[in-house]
């Protein structure tokens, strides 16, 4: 019923195609709950956040309700020139990269690898795929908080049964290498069921014949890899990968919750500097300006993405 | 949904190599359990066994305690009771509503549709944490502050982007000449959409709806913002129902399993719909 | 239908920046606490920390019963999380919906009265306040005017093991700081054979305990020049201030440097360590635990260390005096009443609940009452040896922005110096602190 590698539509009769132009106002008609509630409810706060960003507002402001002075781009020159800043952007991308491409890989080999299992073993797979899917992000980054607890947690007491290692009391986040680690293979672990199980469900597409034959023809299985099934994949691996880089570059709830709700600087991402900048030193309009900053960035790279995705909505 | 086989490809592989896979996959799947496991583990402990230097790997004294402490905590069953609400509200309407949005996105023709299609992807990458103060202040002056309502209009807004996206590619799935046939047969377009897309995207709307489901389960900063504290969900409950004596982690990992059971129960329902909801919502083109 | 209507058109209103915000009424002088007015039909809506209601809530009722008794207003007290109460307080004041009376810590409250947050009061309207414990009414004092009333203090005292000073041949509570560090030597050899044994148990971003080592060498966190504020971890005193405390810490203490002191209790109560810095009552959570967490009413099971604790005031170490003070919200309908409820919830007899609750009282008239209380003796004379942060309206600022946390943590790991990591927290308490 569907196919990751479409075939191209047939082009709509003249009839059809006569019909749809001559009452235009039905999609809009059918569009505009939609274009309404998104219009209300994220178009004026999203352009109050665009104003705020040009203005200057504190706490003073914010409770007294008088209207907060206009500074121009000051807090973007403020943003732009600091370099806390920079360095908050350089740690948010550089963990986007790094644990898409753990997860994407993991997820594809976990997708590869599901295919030659017993089928008993798929279904374990799937199962504990499936609970790790359903535990919400919190209680997940709780879970992790509690494994890799210093005094209480069992990762410590494991590593420490090692003999000749000593890991009783071991802080992981007082290295900010380990803290990351920490926090990327809790971002990973979470991420591989939905990873996998779409990648495996992209896998069945794969015409078996095909890669029969290419066997026959004396490829090795990665040359079947690389020359058939990763190109019928592509557009699925486009996309999930694309989710998964929008997902961890909000990263907020993770290092949130393992940190105990008060990051550190080499801990904060730009979701939470954002949120720290507004909500704890009530910075409002910096942090207003620090989320424009971080929705341009996004753009920036998702400009892909969204010509991916267009390109698939404007066939149809 | 054609299921085609995925029997294992077979050919050409080794004895040795197929053991090796069914190891690796057995590791790996207990490796994901693992955290899974301690969770339960930790939440079936006495409180002395809990905070132990020396923990074990099963409960030597098993108690129920700890769920009988979430449950009994006053605002636990509100939570959870609120919750659902608030997640059946918002995912029933952005369903409902884009269904629609999507019907006209993925059925007609006509001018400004690809300014719909560049605002419903644009918007999936505005941080909502940026808004909660405007969003705050405009919900207060609705008198929607305090209201399940409020948070399930927000959580709408949320999931209505992705909602639209993922229908869309359901009904492009839909063959058109379906559509034209039914006409040629006298069928007006209203009946089209009633007697055909409606049923054959039925999947389509179950697997769309796990995400809107994960998501407005999952959310606690703008619920914990906007409610009181009678008015919260479970999540937001769960961050934020620490005792004065720091995390007491019993109480703390029964009421996640507790939180997660939905969910679990969410997909078990619809599990055979997940693979293909995900992946056919957002490929197909 | 109606009701979807008005939200329609308020959603509409909304839309097009109709800012009707809140009456930002100019300055109509103190709010009395003794009118006459009558409260019947009305509300009042009351904002407590959870503390109130998982220790005190009888004294929160008994105050809200003469209140109601004397007004005819009823009271709904919500109690808050520390966690994340000041983003939701914010957000609520933004509003037009607030809260009548609030609680906030008092080392929070400056930044709220500095921006017209709360109303002004009449401070001879409450009972001792001409003994409020400055280190609380500080943060309620502008330019002569007071905004806001203490409610409860917690001073930080030693609390240690007699079972293991008793091992080590040491029959009393340190009396000098001399003291202090041969007790803690003598600890660590006695229970070398166990590897987890901190002879003082201190997490790393405890800083309430290291600036209480700051003080105690005469340094000082930041004060005011002028009209600025200027960072004073750097000077000699501060740094040998802190100095000590790392040391000490370092030799030690075996916490995670990444903790705070949030969970030092439990931690404690799990035998590994001899001796703790803390709040009064974090003895009694160190020798017992509520069967049920979430029930305050539950039966209290004794952990390893029941019935071998004792606290003492930390030798020569001025203890930090934190607590909470309440205030009336300048948007507030009911201004009077509030101030009323206050009136009722700070008095002598409140204060009494309080004592017996193991809370300090908000008086320095009431600290030898609670010296008779043997659970909080330790910790109301340590109460009278006590110091608060600077008083400035961006001070929460400080705390929230983690920078004297991260300076301790730098230090600790030895990513940074004290000398570095003093300089490092002085320029950030610069730039915020003067912030404008």
């Amino acid at each position: 019923m569907y196919a990751v590698d479409s075939p191209p539509q047939p082009k709509p009769t003249t009839r059809a195609r006569r019909r749809n132009r001559s009452d235009a106002r039905v999609p809009w008609l059918l569009s505009l709950p939609t274009l309404l509630i998104l219009a209300a409810l994220l178009a004026y706060p999203l352009y109050r956040m665009i104003v705020l960003s040009f203005q200057n507002m504190r706490l003073r402001e914010l409770i007294t309700g008088l209207t907060p002075p206009w500074v121009g781009f000051e807090q973007y020159t403020k943003a732009l020139g600091d370099g806390v800043f920079w360095g908050v952007v350089a740690r948010t991308a550089a963990f986007t990269v790094v644990s898409v491409t753990i997860s994407v890989l993991l997820g594809l080999s976990i997708a590869l690898l599901m295919r030659r299992v017993h089928p008993r073993v798929r279904i374990f797979m799937m199962v504990a795929m499936m609970f790790v899917w359903a535990l919400p992000q919190l209680v997940a980054a709780q879970a992790f908080r509690w494994l890799t607890d210093s005094d209480f947690g069992v990762l410590n007491y494991l590593i420490d049964k090692i003999p000749g290692v000593d890991f009783a009391n071991h802080s992981w986040f007082v290295n900010p290498w380990e803290g990351w680690a920490v926090i990327t293979t809790l971002v990973v672990w979470a991420g591989i069921p939905f990873l996998a199980i779409s990648l495996s469900a992209g896998l069945t597409q794969v015409p078996k014949e095909l890669l029969e034959a290419a066997t026959v023809d004396g490829a090795s299985s990665w040359q079947a890899l690389r020359n058939i099934t990763l190109p019928i994949l592509k557009p699925l691996l486009t996309i999930v990968t694309t989710l998964s880089v929008i997902w961890n570059f909000g990263l907020f709830t993770q290092n949130w919750a393992l940190r105990d709700g008060h990051p550190e600087p080499v801990y904060q991402t730009l979701s939470t500097f954002s949120y720290t900048q507004a909500f704890g030193q009530s910075r409002y309009s910096y942090g207003s300006a620090i989320a424009v900053i971080t929705v341009l960035l996004m753009f920036g790279v998702m400009v892909f993405y969204i010509r991916q995705m267009f390109k698939i909505g404007e066939v149809d | 949904m054609a299921r085609h086989d995925e029997g294992v490809v077979t050919v050409g592989r080794s004895r040795t190599g197929t053991f090796f896979a069914n190891t690796t996959g057995i590791v790996f799947g207990l490796l994901m359990l693992f955290p899974v496991y301690w969770v339960l583990n930790t939440a079936f402990k006495p409180d002395n066994e809990v905070r132990s230097f020396t923990p074990t790997f099963l409960p030597q004294n098993p108690t129920l305690d700890n769920f009988k402490s979430a449950l009994g905590e006053e605002l636990f069953i509100p939570a959870m009771i609120n919750g659902l609400i608030i997640t059946a509200m918002a995912v029933a309407a952005a369903l409902v509503v884009g269904f629609l949005a999507a019907l006209a996105i993925a059925r007609f023709s006509f001018y400004g549709r690809k300014a719909i299609i560049l605002v419903v992807l644009a918007v999936q990458l505005v941080p909502f944490l940026a808004l909660l103060i405007p969003l705050f202040l405009m919900m207060q002056r609705a008198q929607l502050t305090d209201s399940l309502i409020g948070v399930a209009l927000v959580y709408l807004v949320l999931l209505l982007p992705y909602t639209v996206w993922t229908l869309r590619g359901f009904i492009s799935g839909i063959p058109r000449e379906l559509d034209e046939a039914a006409m040629i047969d006298g069928c007006s377009r209203f009946q089209v959409f009633w007697r055909i897309i409606l049923p054959l995207t039925g999947p389509g709307l179950v697997a769309t709806s796990i995400y809107g489901f994960i998501q407005a389960w999952n959310e606690f900063i703008i619920i914990n913002t906007l409610n009181s504290p009678e008015k919260q969900n479970l999540m937001a409950w769960l961050l934020y129902n620490q005792t004065e004596r720091g995390t007491a982690w019993g109480p703390l990992m029964a009421g996640a399993i507790i939180t997660s059971l939905p969910v679990v129960i969410f997909f078990l329902l619809i599990q055979r719909n997940i693979a293909t909801g995900l992946t056919a919502g957002a490929v197909k083109g | 239908m109606k009701r979807k209507i008005a939200v329609a058109a308020a959603l509409a209103a909304s839309l097009f920046g109709v800012a009707a915000c809140g009456g930002n009424s100019s300055d109509e002088g103190a709010t009395s606490a003794n009118a006459k007015v009558d409260g019947t039909g009305k509300t009042l809506k009351v904002w407590l920390m959870v503390d109130a209601e998982t220790a005190w809530k009888g004294v929160v009722e008994d105050a809200t019963k003469r209140f109601t008794e004397a007004t005819g207003a009823q009271v709904k007290v919500e109690y808050q999380q520390w966690a994340n109460h000041l983003t939701k307080l914010d957000a609520t004041l933004a509003g037009s919906d607030v809260p009548d009376v609030v609680e906030l810590g008092n080392t929070e409250f400056s930044k709220y009265v500095f921006n017209g947050g709360f109303a002004e009061l009449n401070k001879g309207d409450f009972e001792n306040s001409d003994t409020w414990l400055s280190g609380l009414s500080g943060a309620c004092e502008l330019d002569g005017k007071t905004y806001c009333v203490p409610y409860y203090a917690g001073a930080r005292v030693l609390i240690y093991r007699t079972d293991l000073f008793q091992k080590a041949g040491l029959t009393e509570a340190p009396k000098t700081y001399a003291d202090f560090l041969s007790a803690a030597d003598k600890l660590q050899t006695g229970n070398a054979a166990d590897k987890k044994f901190s002879a003082v148990y201190m997490p790393g971003q405890y800083w309430y305990a290291a600036m209480s080592w700051v003080k105690s060498k005469g340094g000082e966190i930041a004060k005011k020049d002028g009209d600025k504020w200027v960072g004073q971890l750097s000077s000699p005193q501060s740094q040998e201030g802190l100095q000590a405390w790392v040391d000490m810490v370092k030799k030690y203490s075996k916490a995670d440097v990444t903790k705070n002191e949030n969970e030092q209790a439990g931690i404690f109560s799990q035998g590994s360590a001899g001796m703790f810095y803390g709040n009064a009552w974090e003895q009694g959570v160190a020798e017992e635990v509520r069967k049920d967490p979430n029930d305050p009413n539950s039966e209290l099971v004794p952990t390893k260390v029941k019935g071998k604790l004792k606290a003492a005031p930390m030798p020569e170490v001025p203890s930090f005096l934190g607590g909470s003070n309440l205030g009336v919200t300048q948007k507030s309908q009911n201004k009077e009443l509030a101030a009323q409820w206050i009136k009722a919830f700070t008095d002598s007899k409140s204060m009494e609940g309080l004592i017996k609750a193991n809370a300090l009282p908000n008086s320095t008239a009431l600290l030898d009452k609670a010296a008779e209380n043997p659970a909080i003796a330790p910790a109301a004379l340590a109460a009278k040896a006590s110091w608060f942060p600077p008083n400035a309206e961006k001070w929460a600022d400080v705390e929230k922005g983690n920078v004297l946390q991260t300076m301790l943590t730098d230090i600790l790991t030895g990513k940074k110096s004290v000398a570095d990591g003093a300089k490092w927290a002085d320029e950030q308490m610069n730039s915020t602190l003067n912030e404008a």
